[in-house]
């Protein structure tokens, strides 16, 4: 009886997570730990952070093979949520909220600012270059350097296609950036912008009407769908769900999109991509070169958005000018980038109010990075 | 020219352009043909006849409703003419069905001068042609789009003749009517419907890596597009500035329009009040109020309230009973 009983328990000690813990467990449950930490207390994109860390920890409890509970096993519950990330169908739904809950009113009232947003893109291809010369293959290559355009479904979307096995590396290290937006972006700006170029005060924006407001996700569409067509998941769901919001007689629908839905959505791709994370499988060299490559894209993205604007100002005059404090917001981590504009701009005059300037690149790079995900796509798929 | 009209013709001249190098005949090549066919290929009869191959280079889809295939290029300027007459040895692919080729795929016509037995059987063989050479034609008529002159042995031969890599031809030497050597040859293997380059298959992303190690061409190329996109939709925005800028102007304008008209409305009726005296206003005011009162029936003025019962319902309402049409 005292055998059997003996027996039994470490049976059911082998089944146990402390049976099969190994240190990457640990290290991996750490770093969710902290992932939640940064959300809760610093309150860094709590909304993704929050699903990803305690996705992190679920995928990271240790288990047997062939219970059917992890999130790479057929049939597994987690398996099934994790469908969506695989066969890229959460990033499009994401980015239909976007669209039900983005104002593009800055964009169209100052169109120059668009460029901003394509210029921050540059930082996509450095990222991609540097891959390449590090050894990873063209296709790994271009799902890490799109970490660069600071957008999180973008890179789940690209990744899923181009390099599954980098998935989940990919994908927490663009959220992270993308929650530390505000630490990795304020030194890159003060370095490259002068004390004198940090003062100017831009053009108020104009009213936008409603008749343009309307025709903008359409004529958006059009020209952008055409050019690159791989991007039609991304840019379609983008400018219909900015259909729903502006045509005004779709708010039922515009509101599901930008609230229940995405939020469901986000709910299921943080704790999913988190879950993704296996110690076996994203503990590896690889996942550091992807980490240290995602942050040189980020900063190349916020470099090139700043000094295209600097450039920018040499051809334009007067109030026309642009403060370079907002070119950082080319990258399409929305809106935080603008708020971090925002900020430093009230740091050097307290009277200086960018964040409306700053949404205009903002948004503009929400656009340019789907382009960019389609080119890469048309390259590489 | 107004700058509103320049964004405008930007915008369509850009799409106009890019529609027309996207969607083009030109991406066409006579990839494959094989002239003594004894037991290879069949066409849907199960016979054993000429063939060749055409391969949309291009990464769209394209309409080859219209071309011609020929071997005799002769009347090609006469053709091109309006009202030109179409030589007897040029197959004119069927306008009534619809042959749309999809990016990178290959269609075989058959050309046993059978052109009853369906459209993709051409009028005219080359086993009795005078030429060694298939030619396929715009459908103005005008244009060669390829022209592929095989070998007379080929006659001989159950071989096959066609480009040695899929479609690949330098344009600059086919302006010329010349060829790169090597560019065409006899194949090793017969490929009907499918790609010539029967080697070790190269990758796209081994492609990529070999053409492009550095990353540097995608990323310029990308960045180009990236940009062109966005460019696009600047001038797409600017045009509604515009647009936006004169509605607002139109109504400004207008409303100052209407605010002058009030106000001489407005001066012209204080003369005519200074001009009228008190009395004759009254006399008008009590004037129009009998004309305006008479045109009413009388009413009782009095309002009652009917409050409903404690037992009221809608079924019971006097009118709800009533039929839409009564009837005497």
């Amino acid at each position: 009886m005292l055998e059997f009983f003996k027996e039994g328990l470490l049976q059911f000690l082998s089944y146990s997570g402390f049976g099969n813990c190994t240190w990457g467990h640990i290290i991996m449950i750490c770093i969710g730990l902290v992932f939640i930490a940064l959300g809760i207390i610093k309150e860094y994109e709590p909304l993704l952070l929050v699903p990803i860390g305690f996705g992190i920890i679920i995928g990271n409890i240790p288990f047997t093979d062939g219970l059917q509970v992890g999130v790479y096993e057929n049939g597994a519950v987690l398996n099934y949520l994790y469908f969506g990330v695989v066969k890229g169908f959460y990033p499009p739904l994401i980015f239909l909220g976007i669209g039900a809950m983005t104002d593009f009113s800055a964009l169209i009232s100052n169109p120059k600012l668009i460029l901003i947003g394509a210029a921050a893109q540059f930082g996509i291809f450095a990222a991609y270059i540097t891959a390449l010369l590090l050894g990873f293959t063209p296709m790994e290559a271009g799902a890490i350097g799109i970490i660069g355009g600071a957008d999180g479904p973008t890179a789940i979307f690209i990744s899923s296609k181009l390099a599954p096995s980098m998935m989940g590396a990919i994908a927490v290290s663009a959220y992270s950036y993308m929650a530390l937006v505000p630490v990795i972006q304020p030194p890159i700006m003060r370095a490259l912008t002068t004390p004198q170029e940090r003062l100017i005060r831009m053009r108020p924006p104009r009213a936008v009407s409603h008749r343009e407001k309307v025709l903008f996700p359409m004529m958006c569409i059009l020209l952008t769908a055409f050019l690159v067509p791989t991007g039609l998941p991304l840019l379609g769901m983008l400018f219909f769900g900015n259909l729903l919001k502006e045509s005004g007689v779709t708010k039922r629908l515009a509101n599901t999109a930008s609230g229940p839905l995405v939020d469901i959505v986000t709910i299921l791709i943080g704790l999913t991509v988190g879950a993704s994370t296996q110690a076996t499988n994203f503990l590896r060299p690889a996942s550091v070169l992807i980490f240290v490559l995602g942050a040189f894209s980020f900063v190349i993205a916020t470099a090139s958005g700043v000094l295209f604007v600097k450039f920018f100002n040499l051809f334009l005059k007067g109030d026309n000018k642009i403060n370079p404090l907002i070119g950082n917001a080319g990258v399409s981590a929305v809106p935080d980038a603008a708020r971090v504009s925002l900020v430093e701009g009230q740091k050097y005059d307290r009277t200086n109010f960018l964040l409306m300037h700053a949404m205009g690149p903002n948004v503009a790079g929400v656009i340019g990075s789907a382009v960019a995900a389609g080119i890469l796509l048309s390259f590489l798929y | 020219m107004k700058s509103i009209y320049k964004y405008i013709f930007t915008v369509v001249a850009l799409f106009a352009v890019t529609a027309s190098f996207g969607q083009s005949v030109h991406d066409l090549r006579l990839n494959e043909m094989m002239i003594k066919n004894e037991d290879n290929y069949a066409d849907e009869y199960g016979r054993h006849v000429p063939w060749v191959e055409i391969f949309n280079t291009a990464y769209n889809t394209v309409n080859i409703t219209g071309c011609y295939l020929t071997d005799d290029t002769t009347g090609l300027a006469r053709a091109g003419k309006k009202g030109g007459e179409i030589p007897a040895r040029w197959y004119r692919i069927p306008t009534d069905q619809k042959m749309y080729m999809p990016q990178r795929s290959f269609l075989i016509f058959f050309l046993d001068n059978s052109p009853l037995y369906g459209p993709y059987h051409a009028n005219f063989t080359p086993a009795e042609s005078k030429t060694h050479y298939i030619a396929l034609i715009s459908s103005n008529g005008k244009e060669l789009l390829d022209i592929v002159e095989y070998p007379v042995e080929l006659r001989d031969t159950t071989r096959t003749y066609g480009y040695v890599l899929d479609g690949v031809r330098d344009p600059k030497a086919f302006k010329q009517g010349k060829r790169q050597s090597g560019e065409l040859d006899f194949l090793s293997e017969f490929t009907p419907a499918s790609s010539n380059e029967t080697g070790v298959k190269i990758s796209k992303q081994d492609k990529l890596k070999r053409d492009d190690p550095y990353g540097i061409g995608m990323a310029l190329i990308s960045m180009a597009v990236v940009f062109t996109a966005l460019i696009m939709i600047y001038i797409m925005l600017k045009i509604f500035n515009y647009v936006s800028r004169r509605a607002t102007q139109k109504s400004k304008a207008q409303e100052e329009a209407a605010k002058a008209n009030v106000a001489a409305v407005k001066s012209a009726d204080d003369k005519e009040v200074e001009a009228a005296n008190a009395e004759e206003i009254a006399a008008i005011g009590v004037a129009l109020h009998l004309h305006f009162g008479s045109m009413h029936d009388e009413e009782s003025e009095v309002i009652t309230i009917n409050m409903p019962s404690k037992h009221y319902s809608p079924w019971a309402q006097k009118e709800l009973t009533m039929k839409r049409n009564p009837r005497r």
